[in-house]
């Protein structure tokens, strides 16, 4: 357990007495740390008999129980919903959220607006294409649903301009992702607002960005669209927000432009994607002992095989598929670990995974700790059982 | 069919020196396994890292001249109007400069041409352009679009060829000059880069050494279910229904 940390300098202005020229200080007032004090003068004078000159204590305990000093702790309030009624102005924000999820980036950006916003009284307007969770968690005040039907990104941009032009918010943000920086490049285009490409550091005064190769870095007052890099920010740690759901603005959209005639998404070969690119890993440790049967699972399951580093050193997987600090660090959102023990290397390199599913004959073992799903059993019977499982919804 | 390769001032990461950005000579390969017209666009003050990109496989360099600091869009956008080429192609963010990546954007809003972004892949079919687009995490889109086009190249794309001193000695340059239009003085202020700290989330600000290590080593949802000694099947049957409700699995065939 670890205790806040006290600041004496904070805690004695807390206590200035105003007036005086001299600096005077209220002594009796209570530590501001909650934790009752023992007062030895104060326990002493209770005990005192009474009507004697020497000092003469009744330790019997016949004064009864010392009233304790009150010391009005801090009451520790549920969690209410912070809301702005009356911004100031708006703070618009267009997440990613592949799958209606917020991604880390995401919740970055939503922080910096929450700060944005907060510097002035203002509120964060969520523009969604499609359902996203947890926005009024991570600071979202307003949320506007934006037509989603097509993929198109110049349709998307289209929809996010006549959206700038009704709500004529103070900032814009975009994440500088594949995704977000193609939206924002082509809005700017589109509305010939100024962009500030991949922000890394972002106040209501004060942006930055590199340019140059990393040479330069170019400052000034954040215009009112920008793209934020990924790790600049904090996500909003505070009160939730009340995130209601408000009309979207009206304006007709443009046709979508002729010349684009589809736009589909292609099946990836989840076993031919290297490590660091793969959205949805399984992984061997030392407590497989079949691994024909192991990339029987990962294909059938469509995702892409890794290893720990034993299975790795002994041959049999390949180097590139190790997991972990000296392996590849994974950017995954779902982690399926069978038969590892999870120590703190191979940990590090699921450490941004969201999502880790593990099969373990050890209850105690640390993946076991860091798993969302632990199961425990053994993993070469769990593996066929999965397969034939599959198989069968397959043949279905 | 012609093809058009946009060309920035570049200059080496490292060195400083001029020299074509990686994406761009990216460009010139692909467009090469299209067709064999295949010509460089350059507008600014000096082409000598254009000039270098003769050297992986243009054989033609148009350079329209601007004093510096002047917006290359209107002289782009009229060579472009000039040249009339079927496609063409740009690097994700240009060599040197602000790098904010935004010109194909501008000139493709200029032209009316459709934009595809992030390209690793091209095949044109009656003048169909069919491109794939990498997405993060190994996806790839596909994109059909009409010619004339105007797509970016993502680093993921096949390597450029090599260079070669003759190629790059034999390509022709010609010199135009280009349409003057000076820019309003920036109004970012320019400092040498300082690199800022990745902030990471998942260890609030302050936060003991203990922690920031269970931050980095464990989960941050709540925790997790444990299922002690399950048949093979009850497992099997948990671990795909979690793995559903994650998203991360197909929903199962037959069911909705
Ligand atoms: C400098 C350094 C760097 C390292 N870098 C890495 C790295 O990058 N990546 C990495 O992975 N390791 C790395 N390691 C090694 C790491 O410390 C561990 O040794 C390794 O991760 C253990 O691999 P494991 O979990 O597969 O094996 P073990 O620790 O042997 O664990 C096997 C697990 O399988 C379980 N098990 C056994 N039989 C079954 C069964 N039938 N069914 C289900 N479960 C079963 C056991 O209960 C146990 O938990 C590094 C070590 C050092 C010193």
């Amino acid at each position: 357990m670890s205790r806040t940390r006290r600041d004496p300098r904070e805690e004695r202005e807390a206590r200035r007495l105003a007036g005086s020229g001299r600096p005077r200080w209220r002594l009796d007032a209570p530590p501001t740390s909650g934790r009752l004090r023992r007062d030895p003068r104060r326990e002493i004078d209770a005990l005192r008999v009474a009507g004697t000159t020497r000092l003469r204590l009744d330790r019997t305990g016949r004064a009864g129980p010392l009233a304790l000093p009150t010391i009005d702790t801090a009451a520790v309030a549920a969690p209410t919903i912070r809301i702005v009624d009356d911004p100031a102005y708006l703070v618009t924000v267009v997440p990613d959220a592949p799958g209606g999820r917020l991604a880390p980036l995401d919740r970055q950006l939503l922080g910096a607006a929450r700060t944005l916003a907060d510097a002035g009284g203002g509120a964060v307007l969520v523009l969604s294409f499609g359902q996203i969770d947890g926005l009024g968690a991570a600071g979202a005040d307003r949320i506007v649903a934006l037509d989603a039907e097509s993929g198109d990104p110049s349709a998307r941009a289209a929809a996010l301009a006549i959206a700038l032009a009704a709500l004529q918010p103070r900032h814009m943000l975009l994440p500088e992702s594949a995704g977000g920086g193609d939206l924002a490049r082509r809005l700017a285009a589109k509305t010939g607002e100024a962009l500030f490409a991949g922000a890394e550091s972002l106040t209501a005064r004060l942006a930055t960005r590199p340019a140059a190769n990393r040479r330069i870095e170019q400052r000034g007052a954040p215009p009112r669209l920008v793209t934020l890099a990924p790790d600049a920010h904090l996500p909003h740690a505070g009160a939730p927000h009340e995130a209601r759901a408000i009309a979207a603005p009206e304006g007709r959209a443009d046709a979508p432009h002729t010349g684009i005639l589809s736009i589909e998404d292609l099946p990836v070969a989840a076993d031919a994607l290297p490590l660091a690119e793969a959205d949805f890993v399984i992984s061997a440790g030392n407590g497989i002992t079949d691994f024909e049967l192991f990339r029987a699972l990962a294909r059938a399951l469509g995702a892409t095989p890794g290893a720990s580093r034993m299975v790795c050193d002994a041959g049999l997987m390949p180097r590139a598929a190790q997991v972990g600090a000296s392996g590849t660090v994974l950017e995954a959102s779902c982690y399926f670990a069978l038969g590892i023990s999870g120590a703190p290397q191979h940990l590090q390199g699921v450490a941004r995974c969201e999502h880790v599913v593990a099969v373990n004959t050890d209850l105690h073992a640390a993946m076991v700790e860091r798993a969302g799903l632990a199961i425990i059993a053994d993993a070469q019977q769990v593996m066929p059982a999965l397969i034939a499982l599959l198989t069968a919804e397959g043949e279905e | 069919m012609k093809a058009l390769v946009l060309l920035s001032d570049g200059r080496h990461p490292v060195s400083g020196r001029p020299a074509p950005a990686g994406t761009e000579l990216q460009a010139i390969a692909l467009a090469r396994g299209l067709t064999e017209e295949v010509a460089g666009l350059y507008a600014g003050p000096d082409a000598a890292a254009a000039r270098t990109a003769l050297g992986h496989g243009l054989a033609r360099l148009e350079h329209r001249r601007l004093p510096e600091g002047d917006d290359p869009l209107p002289s782009l956008a009229a060579a472009i109007a000039a040249a009339a080429p079927d496609l063409v192609l740009a690097g994700r963010r240009a060599g040197a400069g602000a790098q904010t990546g935004l010109v194909p954007y501008q000139l493709a809003e200029a032209l009316g041409w459709p934009l595809v972004p992030d390209v690793v892949a091209l095949t044109v079919a009656d003048g169909v352009l069919e491109a794939v687009q990498a997405l993060p995490k190994g996806a790839r889109r596909r994109w059909r679009v009409k010619l004339p086009a105007l797509v970016t190249v993502h680093p993921a794309a096949p390597v450029a060829a090599s260079f070669a001193i003759g190629m790059a000695r034999s390509g022709h340059v010609e010199d135009a000059p280009g349409i003057d239009a000076p820019q309003d003085g920036t109004a970012l202020e320019e400092r040498p880069y300082r690199p800022r700290p990745r902030l990471i989330a998942s260890a609030a600000a302050g936060a003991s050494a203990a922690e920031r290590l269970k931050a980095a080593t464990q989960s941050a949802g709540p925790g997790g279910r444990v299922m002690v000694d399950p048949t093979p099947e009850e497992a099997a049957r948990a671990i795909l229904e979690h793995l559903r409700a994650l998203g991360v699995l197909k929903p199962a065939p037959g069911r909705d």
